[in-house]
């Protein structure tokens, strides 16, 4: 067998020439390179620069015999790989055993039979050619080995079976902060970095891996650097069994912060659409509300006016009828019918009417900022809409007042929306509630059969930065109306007015210095 | 016997103020003018020269509002009393004999004779004044 790059170099050790030449004409021209060497010394010599794979010595020699020149052989980490077969005439046991305690791998004995030598020497060439490879091979492997680990993006711990760090890869030694003299040697529940810090090893994250051969995840992990600093780890603690005997444990981790920011992102995001589809379905569910209210209120309108007409007529006659002299019963019975039907007809219209407006009062202990906050809510696609900026100074101190909520709402929203109309686009409308004493109604505009000296009573201001009012005192007029012919009958402040005066409060509204118009509510406190 | 008071009734139904016409009439106190088109009463009321007038507020060519704001804008006619007979009140907010929502009166249809009679005998004696 040969080496395909370099032939194998056998070295042969003998004091005796003839010796020499026979195990020369013996070996020679099967492919090895033959070296020689007359004594120990010169071997030496020889094996430190040619590094043989094998050594055929001798043991009897003067000066440094066969024994002695394996022993530096072997004590030489230059030599030490080649492979010692004695040749010997002394052909005893102690001196077998002794060869091979020195570190040789097999003896021949003299005179040797020539076929003999040459295969102990193939078989011991074999054996340290497979050695060789075997070796180079787990260079090869270490290597690799190191250089997946230091390439890992994960941190990798080696435990043994007391938890002590025995390994550890760079990736580990730079998420943790630590050097890797401060991580090696030391107990890994003792490092405080997967939580369970101090010396309590039961608690600690691998314990029951370590202990019962479990292996421990955790997906949702946090490492705590050198520096206290924190964040989210992936990790996972595996046993390691030598000869099914648990030996320790590997810990593999991973940075998993980028993830679980990402994830938390995800999660605002989500919350943030879902709660932006909410407030969209509300606005929705309004502006249905909203335009099937105005539509059934336009259609009530629409049918009273057009029913309560011919309404009229029939009334009106059947009052006429009435007058006219009859001695017959039965006219009078058929106009009294007629009678009774026109007012069945009338409340039928009314109820409808009702239905998009109430329209008596029903006094109930409330809260006035609620109301606001109802009537506010409802205008508020409007605001939006005409890039209005609301401004709310509700004093929460006001307590509960009497009032109708349902009539009340209707006149804030009427007055809101006559600010918003009012200003058009850009603005911004303030709404302010708080309780004030009356020290003088006349010199505060208010009136003096309706509030005494003295009186606490609600006010809420509505300020809005629109084009202001025309004549103060017209506004209130049933038909007066800044609005194009179509878009408001003109009744919706003078309807508010009357809401009020049902309150027996009062609303007034003025112009303000720095532009716009402010409405003030003035109501009882009991 | 005392002068019959003259009533201008405005209402763009012609059935209706027929039917006003005929029972204001019947009670003998008063003379009535029909009239149709709002947009023409301001010109009727100078040449009837009415103490009251009835009138609709939902009415095509010009409404009750407009009407009355023109009527009180003129310096011979602002004393002519006005009385609104309207479906867009109901009797909830106006009783039967009629309401004043700011200093206007209001009527809503259908009214009962008697108390379309009480409210304009109100509105003509509170002029008497």
């Amino acid at each position: 067998m040969v080496h395909a790059d370099r032939p194998e170099q056998v070295l042969l050790v003998d004091d005796n020439a003839t010796n020499l030449q026979v195990l020369y004409q013996t070996l020679s021209g099967r492919g090895y390179r033959l070296l020689v060497a007359r004594n120990g010394r010169q071997a030496l010599e020889i094996a430190q620069k040619s590094e043989p794979a094998l050594i055929l010595l001798d043991i009897m020699m003067p000066d440094i015999d066969g024994f002695e020149t394996c022993r530096r052989l072997k004590q030489d980490p230059r030599t030490r790989g080649s492979a010692v077969i004695f040749l010997s005439a002394l052909d005893d046991t102690g001196n077998k055993v002794k060869g091979m305690q020195l570190g040789a791998v097999d003896y021949i004995a003299k005179p040797f039979d020539p076929d003999e030598v040459i295969v102990r020497v193939e078989i011991h060439l074999k054996i340290h050619r497979l050695e060789a490879q075997l070796a180079r091979r787990n260079r090869q492997l270490e290597a690799d080995n190191q250089h997946i680990l230091a390439a890992m993006n994960e941190g990798i711990f080696g435990l043994d079976i007391d938890g002590t760090v025995v390994f550890v890869n760079p990736a580990a030694v730079c998420m943790t902060g630590c050097s890797e003299q401060e991580l090696l040697g030391r107990p890994v529940h003792a490092l405080g970095l997967f939580g369970g810090f101090g010396a309590c090893v039961q608690a600690h994250p691998f314990y029951s891996c370590l202990k019962e051969g479990r292996i421990c995840h955790n997906e949702d992990g946090e490492l705590t650097r050198r520096d206290g600093t924190r964040f989210a780890v992936e990790y996972n603690c595996s046993p390691i069994f030598e000869d099914r005997t648990l030996s320790g444990a590997v810990v593999v981790f991973k940075d998993i912060s980028e993830r679980k920011q990402a994830e938390r992102q995800l999660k605002r995001a989500y919350t943030e659409l879902e709660k932006a589809h909410r407030e969209l379905r509300d606005a929705q569910m309004r502006l249905i509300q909203a335009a099937k209210l105005e539509s059934v209120g336009r259609l009530a309108a629409g049918v009273a006016h057009e029913v309560k007409n011919p309404l009229a007529v029939i009334q009106l006659g059947v009052d006429f009828l009435a007058g006219v002299e009859s001695d017959d019963g039965v006219v009078s019975e058929v106009i009294r019918d007629m009678e009774e039907a026109v007012e069945r007809a009338d409340s039928v219209v009314k109820g409808l009417l009702d239905f998009s407006r109430e329209s008596t009062l029903t006094l109930r202990p409330g809260d006035i900022n609620q109301v606001i906050d109802h009537a506010l809510h409802l205008v508020d696609h409007e605001l939006i809409q005409h890039n209005i900026r609301l401004e709310k100074q509700l004093d929460e101190g006001i307590g509960i007042i009497d009032l109708d909520s349902n009539k009340l709402q209707q006149v804030f929203i009427n007055v809101f929306m006559n600010a918003i109309q009012a200003m058009g686009r850009d603005g911004v409308l303030t709404v302010k509630s708080r309780v004030e004493r009356i020290e003088n109604p006349d010199r505060a505009g208010l009136d003096r059969e309706r509030f005494s000296a003295g009186e606490p009573v609600v006010q809420v201001e509505v300020l809005d930065t629109g084009c202001g009012i025309a004549e103060e005192s017209m506004v209130f007029d049933p038909f007066y109306t800044t609005k194009p012919t179509g878009q408001g009958t003109g009744l919706g402040l003078s309807v508010t007015r009357k809401i009020i005066d049902l309150h027996k409060g009062m609303i007034d509204i003025r112009n303000r210095e720095e532009g716009g118009a402010a409405v003030r509510i003035t109501l009882k406190m009991g | 016997m005392t002068q019959k008071k003259k009533i201008l009734v405005v209402d763009d139904e012609v059935m209706m103020t027929r039917m006003l016409k005929r029972s204001l009439e019947a009670t003998g106190n008063y003379e009535v003018q029909e009239l149709n088109h709002g947009a023409r009463a301001l010109e009727a009321c100078r040449t009837f020269m009415p103490d009251l007038v009835l009138l609709d507020v939902m009415m095509p060519d010009m409404d009750g509002g407009e009407v009355a704001a023109a009527l009180s804008e003129d310096s011979e006619l602002n004393a002519v009393k006005i009385v609104f007979l309207t479906a867009i009140v109901t009797k909830d907010e106006v009783p039967p004999t009629g309401a004043d929502i700011s200093g206007r009166t209001f009527l809503a249809k259908p009214v009962k004779t008697a108390d379309l009679v009480a409210c304009i005998e109100a509105q003509l004696n509170r002029q008497a004044f």
